[in-house]
């Protein structure tokens, strides 16, 4: 069996190498996307419990259908993206419903295809935060989710200030560098 | 830090170029609009186990379906012996991300690592706190697994000191019948408190 030689391998040369049979490529591509399909299947159903399931169908989905992804025709992410969103709209629509009425007035929520880009953009910013370093990942998380100061994230980590402004800017620059390969 | 996000300057400084500014603020902008990626429940934690033909640890009636799909997909393909790799005796090896905890006071902050399960069903765990106030003689903190914020079966107990406390405990439970974790405190003659800190 072929081995994933480096974690650098792109989503593309992980979705061959798991059609070809690679159990470490298809891990890889759990822990990268795992927390993505988490979050586009929470957003979509909305319940914690059938999100983990669609998470589920999602994997057992991707390792089915790996052998079918073709790199020419473009990047693994946007193969990924689909394979999670038709995981998870199969998942929304098997849910036993009894018939809502018709709302009478338009409502005030996004549509789909604002749904649909917010969706999107959460994908690739989850997905490339997975590609951080950790200690990277650490201080973006603590600046932007856990609302400390810059200071307080130094105080928190036990580390110099400048240590943290200085991994910060460089995470955001790694970040701006992946986002900016995945473009299409 | 507003109510968009922190302060883009504040992040960066002022000493980068327009166009490096301009494209660090495209992704500091990003982030905001995405908000924080969901935290993975436990029974998410790994992917899941296979051994054999057989698929290991789905013993929640309704993920049955999933996983009788995973394992015919995976069992067709011949695929090996599990993912079981990490914890082998001696020190804590961490598996994946740090699973933030939040308490009232922003002060207030955790992070648990996990590390593999064993084959007896043991999963460590490392359990990084800050800003928890030390408790009187007696008193002591205690990590429990949560559905839904209910707390559930204990995964140790812990004393802190000021600063920055590190332990390892363990869960050595199934995971995938929970989807968190809530820090307690225990004060010698009074019940115990309501979550302090949770994922």
């Amino acid at each position: 069996m072929e081995r994933v030689s480096a974690v650098e391998a792109s989503d593309g040369e992980l979705i061959e190498r798991t059609g070809g049979g690679d159990r470490a490529a298809f891990e890889l591509l759990y822990r990268r996307y795992a927390r993505s399909v988490f979050g586009l299947a929470l957003r979509r159903l909305g319940d914690r419990s059938r999100a983990e399931d669609a998470v589920q169908e999602t994997f057992a989905s991707i390792w089915r259908s790996a052998k079918s992804y073709r790199p020419e025709r473009g990047p693994g992410a946007p193969w990924l993206y689909a394979v999670a969103r038709n995981a998870i709209v199969d998942r929304a629509r098997a849910r036993a419903e009894t018939p809502t009425e018709m709302p009478e007035e338009a409502s005030g929520e996004a549509g789909p295809p604002e749904r649909a880009e917010a969706g999107w953009v959460q994908w690739r910013v989850h997905r490339a935060l997975e590609e951080l370093p950790e200690r990277e990942r650490e201080v973006i998380a603590l600046a932007y989710w856990s609302g400390l100061s810059q200071s307080e994230v130094a105080e928190f980590l036990g580390i110099p200030l400048g240590t943290v402004k200085t991994r910060t800017r460089a995470a955001l620059a790694r970040l701006a560098e992946i986002l900016e390969g995945e473009e299409l | 830090m507003n109510g968009g996000g922190p302060e883009f300057r504040e992040l960066v400084g002022d000493d980068l170029g327009p166009e490096e500014d301009a494209r660090l603020r495209q992704v500091h902008e990003l982030l905001v609009a995405a908000g924080p990626p969901p935290e993975l429940p436990p029974a998410l934690a790994r992917p899941p186990e296979e051994r054999g033909a057989k698929v290991i640890g789905f013993p929640v009636r309704r993920r049955l379906g999933a996983a009788v799909v995973l394992a015919a997909a995976i069992a067709a393909a011949a695929f090996g012996g599990g993912y079981a790799v990490g914890h082998r005796g001696g020190g804590f090896r961490a598996e994946g991300a740090p699973i933030p905890m939040h308490g009232s006071s922003p002060a207030q902050l955790a992070s648990i690592r996990l590390s593999s399960r064993d084959d007896a069903g043991n999963w460590p765990l490392l359990l990084r706190v800050k800003g928890l106030p030390d408790l009187p003689k007696g008193g002591y903190y205690e990590l429990l697994l949560s559905r839904n914020g209910k707390p559930g079966p204990s995964c140790g107990t812990f004393r802190v000191h000021h600063g920055v406390t590190q332990v390892v405990l363990n869960a050595p439970y199934k995971l995938r019948a929970w989807d968190g974790w809530v820090i307690v405190e225990h004060l010698p003659g009074r019940p115990e408190s309501g979550p302090i800190l949770s994922t």
